[in-house]
């Protein structure tokens, strides 16, 4: 089993066991997601039970292909189980998250973790290759400390007081790296259960959701530590290496060629921090960080050490702050205390338009302890910040408005009435969470791809792979940049979605097609793309798929090409691009029967109102743009400012439903369906529980 | 195939004046060096390595690929234990202290040369005078790993499979012995290095010219461009 450990990690943390599962078991799966689910399948029984039940399974997943030098490949953890934060129910759902973390758990020899039951003490746990324990957080005095103080305290612990940079002994036997142990970590949010809290990992790598970290405080759980100095052994390391360096001379940036200065999705992209401070990047020392092997960092670590590897949603949490230095501080609060950055940034404007309205505030129909007339400053966003993660008034007194809000702004907008009646706030649009009570990301009513995925899902995808294809034209337009023609685009991309390749019109986003057999397409090849190659394989979202490359043959990117390539290169298997792409098949069958058994019907996967009601707008108020078919020719066209059509987007379920081989009365995966891909078990657990 | 590293105890007295010594005459002897020779306690003479590696702290991005293309090129494993090239960093700290590139120096006057009892640590003339262990003569008595007098110690004893599991040394080697290089013409100073090459970002470089030997300015350097400061970073 080239890439692989051999053994994932099974830890009871009622009991207080700790046994091995082989790795070999499940190796049908791969790993990651696959692998998460399969095990989530055969461990909870029982797939009706909340989130916070002892008995929900989190697991943590490496790939065979993570602590390697596969390009953007080598570093990601999928975490999987039953979520607290989704509505109506927690649903199955998944996280990610990049670093350090699978990379180590592969070098101390497992190639996953799967967590169980609930401490009866507070409980972190140490894994030191093959010396596992359960340790109590007394001795440590972590509980209480947020997730930065709590992995200083654990590496002290690990590495000891000796001379930074030195070998470090790991155990008695003697074994030695100079790296820090890589620890997970929950923070006050956590320890509180908030439903927003998350998982951190070094200074900046959250899995936000799910609220996974509400699920570690409840479990009793602070922290996992991991330090490793085995290594990974793969099937042909001259190859890999070849590979790797023909990535790099045909996809990757030119530091000597540069084709961008900014973030750019795929390999092209220079390493600079996808950070997108209102003000801009910093303008101080910093470098660029990266995951494991990854080609170009996304995130920067800075000559004050605020905002270190804080990106994407965490900076831009506190949009209004009145400095960059503020937003950067309150970038470093959310990672600090472990809370949702999505969530956090959706759920402070919603605020901030109900204190607009003097709807909250105090002695306001929604009494709210927060001082408004800080806002902008820090202060403002450590209140709330703190409010949420200790349940009180952000000030360390007993309030309410923390309480409610640390379920989430969803329960808290019921809580406070605000869901009732003609006007309520998700018919209205002033929540703006359009699917499963979770907050909004790209525009779902333009970038349709992002919208479907979403809803046919149980979170926000938050999987890029056709975002240039907003990105892009919407900007270039704004700017008066040329683009190129549309058509040759969509002809590189959809020259590369086997088993689907050749059907342009899978990528064309008019309104007359948002309901399409072709976008049925899109959205089956992107759920089965992402559901191996990103999320078992773990591949970067950041990099992966590499569609459109300028440095590329023809402009086209290694996607297709290189996916396959390394994979092999590692495990030695004979796997082809569309092998991932039907076993992603089977892993979003797999998920979709324990949506099932959670109970999902069909009539739960609906948006928001005002998603049918409201028109898409960006906050900057400029249309958004995406290829399409205009008057009969491709084009760049204007993808916001429309709305779902209820029915029209009933029966795109219906025929999505179709496509899948499922029930088109239920949404639930067919016996027949199932049993085809060897699902049998599956099909047998869903018809026993009367969901077929 | 496992580190397992003896004790260091610290320098002696009389280890500690030879490199004494070696500082103060290394300080009166700077710039390009190329094929001169130190004598050893012995008489004979230890040539000057043909190439060395030189590293740009403020430019790398922490990646570790090259840490792990080292270990993949002479082990046939990616492990950050057996990287002959140890990135050292710190997630919370500051810019440019949060993190460091430690390598092989190929020191001038190599202590682990010097200290090898069995011969087995030479600077090799058939690979440009690189300071390379012999495996086949050595013992694994850890007597270069205690010599070297840097943090961490650039070389590590391990138990090597290929040899029954008997300890031997590593240490870099610009990639001269790499049973799993990928380039047919191989490494070593005419050759290709597996970190240099894997490198995003050109922070590592190799170079004949023999580096200021004190301190560490010799091998830390400035590889930063115009480009790079176009993408937001300092060039000095």
């Amino acid at each position: 089993m080239n890439g692989y450990a051999g053994n994932i990690l099974s830890i009871h943390l009622g009991t207080r066991s700790i046994t091995t599962i082989p790795t070999k078991k499940y190796e049908q799966w791969v790993g990651g997601h696959g692998m998460g689910s399969a095990l989530f399948f055969d461990m909870v029984k029982d797939k009706t039970i909340d989130g916070f039940n002892p008995e929900n399974v989190i697991t943590l997943m490496s790939s065979p292909l993570c602590g390697t030098l596969v390009p953007s490949g080598a570093a990601r953890t999928e975490i999987q189980g039953i979520g607290v934060q989704s509505l109506p129910i927690g649903w199955f759902t998944r996280s990610n998250f990049g670093g350090r973390f699978s990379a180590m758990l592969k070098y101390a020899g497992w190639d996953g973790i799967a967590i169980q039951g609930q401490a009866d003490s507070r409980v972190w746990i140490d894994i030191r290759n093959h010396e596992v324990r359960i340790r109590e957080c007394r001795e440590l005095d972590l509980w209480g400390t947020d997730t930065w103080e709590c992995q200083k305290i654990i590496w002290k612990d690990v590495a000891g007081d000796g001379a930074y940079g030195d070998w470090v002994k790991v155990n008695k036997k003697g074994d030695m790296t100079t790296q820090r142990p890589a620890v997970l970590a929950i923070g006050p949010a956590g320890e509180n259960l908030s439903r927003m809290a998350c998982l951190i990992h070094d200074a900046g790598n959250g899995a936000g959701q799910g609220g996974f970290g509400a699920v570690f405080g409840k479990k009793g759980l602070k922290a996992i530590s991991v330090i490793g100095t085995g290594s990974v052994k793969v099937n042909d390391p001259k190859a890999l290496m070849k590979s790797r360096l023909w990535l790099k001379d045909q996809y990757q940036f030119d530091l000597k060629n540069l084709k961008f200065n900014t973030f750019v999705m795929g390999f092209q992209s220079p390493p600079v921090p996808m950070a997108l401070y209102r003000y801009g990047k910093p303008r101080i020392g910093q470098r660029p960080q990266a995951c494991v092997g990854c080609t170009a960092g996304c995130r920067g670590r800075y000559e004050d050490g605020i905002g270190n590897e804080a990106i994407c949603f965490t900076s831009v949490f506190y949009y209004l702050g009145k400095t960059l230095l503020i937003q950067r501080q309150a970038a470093d609060l959310i990672n600090r205390y472990g809370l949702n950055a999505a969530e956090m940034f959706v759920g402070e404007l919603y605020l901030k338009r109900l204190q607009a309205r003097g709807i909250i505030g105090k002695g306001k129909e929604i009494d709210c302890p927060l001082a408004y007339e800080q806002y902008g400053e820090l202060s403002f966003a450590e209140q709330l910040v703190k409010a949420i993660s200790f349940r009180n008034d952000g000030k360390g007194n007993p309030h309410p408005f923390g309480d409610i809000l640390a379920e989430g702004f969803v329960r808290a907008a019921e809580k406070w009435g605000r869901l009732e009646g003609e006007n309520s706030d998700l018919k209205t649009g002033l929540l703006q969470f359009p699917h499963w009570g979770l907050p909004r990301h790209k525009l779902e009513r333009s970038q349709l791809d992002w919208g479907y995925g979403t809803i046919l899902g149980d979170r926000d995808i938050n999987e890029h792979c056709f975002d240039m294809l907003r990105a892009f034209p919407t900007y270039y337009k704004q700017s008066g940049k040329p683009l190129p023609p549309s058509q040759d685009v969509v002809q590189i991309i959809t020259d590369k979605m086997e088993p689907f390749q050749g059907d342009m019109k899978m990528l064309d986003f008019s309104t007359e097609n948002m309901y399409s057999e072709h976008m049925i397409k899109l959205v089956s090849w992107h759920r089965y793309y992402t559901r191996f190659w990103k999320q078992s394989v773990q591949l970067c979202d950041f990099r992966w798929p590499d569609f459109l490359n300028l440095y590329g043959p023809g402009q086209a990117g290694a996607t297709g090409i290189a996916e396959q390539r390394f994979f092999n290169d590692v495990t030695g298997k004979n796997f082809s691009f569309l092998d991932g792409i039907n076993l992603g098949k089977k892993i979003w069958n797999l998920d979709n029967a324990i949506w099932a058994l959670q109970g999902r019907h069909r009539d739960m996967v609906r948006f928001a109102d005002y998603i049918y009601t409201r028109p898409g707008t960006t906050p900057s108020g400029y249309p958004e743009y995406m290829p399409g078919i205009k008057n009969g020719k491709w084009d760049y066209v204007i993808t916001s400012g429309r709305h779902f059509n209820p029915d029209r987007f009933e029966d795109f379920k219906t025929r999505f439903y179709r496509f899948q081989g499922w029930d088109e009365n239920t949404g639930c995966p067919t016996r027949k369906t199932l049993e085809s891909m060897g699902l049998d078990n599956v099909a047998d657990a869903l018809e026993t529980n009367e969901r077929i | 195939m496992k580190p397992n590293v003896p004790e260091k105890n610290g320098l002696s007295r009389r280890t500690f004046l030879k490199y004494t010594g070696t500082i103060v005459f290394a300080m009166g002897s700077s710039g390009y060096m190329l094929d001169e020779c130190r004598a050893k306690e012995d008489g004979s003479k230890i040539a000057v390595s043909d190439g060395y590696l030189v590293v740009d702290i403020e430019k790398c991005q922490g990646c570790i690929s090259c840490m792990l293309a080292c270990s993949l090129v002479h082990e046939g494993v990616l492990s950050p234990s057996f990287s002959r090239i140890q990135i050292l960093q710190d997630s919370f700290g500051k810019f440019p202290d949060d993190l460091t590139i430690e390598q092989c120096r190929q020191c001038e006057t190599p202590a682990c040369v010097e200290a090898c009892p069995e011969n087995a640590l030479t600077a090799n003339a058939e690979f440009g005078h690189v300071r390379m262990v012999d495996k086949e003569k050595c013992t694994g008595c850890g007597s270069c790993f205690n010599a070297c007098p840097y943090t961490p110690t650039r070389l590590l004893v391990m138990e090597d499979e290929t040899f029954n599991r008997e300890s031997k040394s590593i240490k870099c080697d610009l990639c001269a012995n790499a049973p799993h290089h990928w380039d047919e013409k191989g490494g070593g100073p005419d050759g290709k290095q597996a970190c240099v090459e894997v490198c995003p970002v050109g922070a590592i470089a190799f170079t004949r010219k023999l580096p200021v030997q004190e301190g560490k300015s010799g091998y830390k350097v400035n590889l930063r461009d115009e480009n790079w400061v176009r993408l937001g970073y300092r060039k000095s």
